[in-house]
């Protein structure tokens, strides 16, 4: 099929992204058990950040390699030729592209688009000089979450107020408040965004789950920081919340308390373990991860200014395109 | 109690063929699963009352021959080991006992249903109330170490 000279690389851009990101995702997925596995050797918030970091790889490393080296090469080295022809292969794969970002882009359209509409029918319940990042609902359900992505605001029904002491209350809003910190509704948005191969299939379920757990975990242990009457008060906050019933969460885009029953025992024993500290920033290790995206940023650079790279890559690019 | 069990491991029995174990025989499995594998002597010193060698070894042979032990003759003496493990047994005798709820009167499905209901509900509020009492204890713990 002969396409014009920018439909050329709008297809280009989606089968690389296709070819890329499935094999990325493929390498991903099958690591997933041993990779869990690792996470759990870790501390909950390193954890968590090597899951999201792991889950978001293929994706993120595949919008770099095109924006970064398939558009240029494209753009500097292909003639503005009219005959050239796209191949079957190329326009399959591009419409496999093509798919999984609409899908990608569908589901997380839908999950802010509901969130907001969650938001503004928890507000409206709400006396307005306590709506500025505290919710109270009158809900007949038992709701504690963080719920928005840009400015997330503490969600909670008068039936949790109600049945928590005032201790309690200090426990769970600041484990809420650590999910606020670590901006976990953005990374479960960015999760929605960044596809999985086969949508339906599901291949990160896996990764996201023990993020979630550990995302959770983690909270915990900042909320409570080391102090064990507050481990305490969190741990009895959790059964209360258990026992006024867990109810599944009407957007992706929250943090619950109890967002989920089946790790509450796990939770409430870590806690009543001595408790963790927060993690602080570990110099050493932040130090390292800066040094190593300057060096492959450095890398990237480099290929990008040599011209051969640009032009091995566009010559791979002239193999998918036929 | 008599459980009733699908031959799950089917090669010598016709598949509809049901595998009833009475008390002796469960406890006898109940060992030879804890040991992995053993003679009689073995089992009969692992058991938890106290039976003649002979009953262990007559016992044995009708598992064996039931197919859910296996047997080797070593020194003189056959070692058992189980067919099948202690989860595919105990999926086996569920799936079986659902199979014939679900096969009967509409009263005893609807029976059958809430009594999961309410064994799932009271699992989780039991779960919850020692969930409480671990902390309550945990609390005390503190309060005298003060």
């Amino acid at each position: 099929m002969i396409l014009p000279y920018y439909m050329r690389l709008l297809c280009l851009c989606l089968a690389t992204f296709f070819v890329v990101h499935a094999l990325g995702w493929l390498a991903v997925r099958s690591m997933a058990a041993a990779v869990v596995r690792i996470a759990g050797t870790m501390r909950p918030r390193m954890a968590s950040r090597f899951l999201f970091a792991l889950r978001m790889a293929p994706a993120a490393v595949t919008v770099f390699l095109i924006v970064g080296f398939c558009v240029p090469s494209y753009v500097w080295l292909e003639p503005d030729l009219a005959t050239e022809r796209v191949g079957w292969f190329c326009l399959l794969a591009a419409a496999s592209g093509a798919a999984v970002w609409a899908v990608a882009l569908l589901r997380s359209t839908a999950a802010v688009v509901l969130t907001g509409r969650y938001m503004r029918r928890c507000q409206a319940q709400t006396p307005r000089e306590r709506a500025d990042d505290f919710v109270v609902v009158k809900d007949s359900a038992a709701v504690m979450a963080m719920a928005g992505v840009m400015r997330p605001k503490l969600v909670v029904s008068q039936m949790v107020l109600d049945a928590l002491s005032i201790e309690q209350q200090q426990a769970a809003f600041r484990h809420e408040a650590a999910h606020r910190t670590s901006r976990d509704n953005l990374k479960r948005l960015l999760f929605l965004l960044s596809p999985d191969v086969a949508p339906f299939v599901g291949g990160s379920r896996r990764l996201e789950r023990a993020w979630a757990t550990f995302t959770e975990w983690a909270a915990d242990d900042e909320a409570v920081d080391g102090d064990q009457e507050r481990a305490l008060s969190l741990a009895s906050a959790l059964v209360r919340v258990a026992k006024l019933g867990v109810q599944g969460s009407p957007t992706h885009l929250l943090c619950s308390l109890m967002e989920d029953d089946r790790d509450l025992e796990t939770r409430v024993d870590r806690l009543l373990r001595a408790p963790a500290y927060a993690e602080k920033p570990m110099a050493p290790v932040v130090a390292f991860m800066r040094s190593a995206g300057l060096v492959i940023g450095g890398a990237a650079a480099t290929l990008l200014l040599w011209p051969q790279s640009l032009g091995g890559i566009h010559r791979l690019l002239e193999h998918l395109i036929q | 109690m008599n459980h009733a069990l699908r031959q799950p491991w089917g090669d010598e029995r016709p598949s509809s063929a049901r595998v009833f174990l009475g008390p002796l025989e469960e406890d006898v499995m109940d060992v030879v699963w804890r040991l992995g594998a053993g003679n009689v002597r073995d089992v009969v010193r692992h058991m938890e009352r106290n039976l003649a060698y002979t009953t262990i070894m007559t016992t044995l042979d009708r598992l064996y021959k039931k197919g859910l032990l296996d047997r080797e003759l070593t020194d003189r003496a056959f070692v058992y080991s189980a067919k099948v493990t202690r989860e595919e047994w105990d999926r086996r005798r569920a799936g079986e006992m659902m199979a014939g709820f679900l096969q009967g009167p509409e009263e005893s499905q609807h029976l059958l249903l809430s009594c999961l209901v309410d064994a799932v509900g009271t699992h989780d509020a039991m779960l919850l109330d020692e969930l409480e009492r671990k902390i309550r204890n945990k609390r005390e713990e503190l309060a005298r170490a003060k």
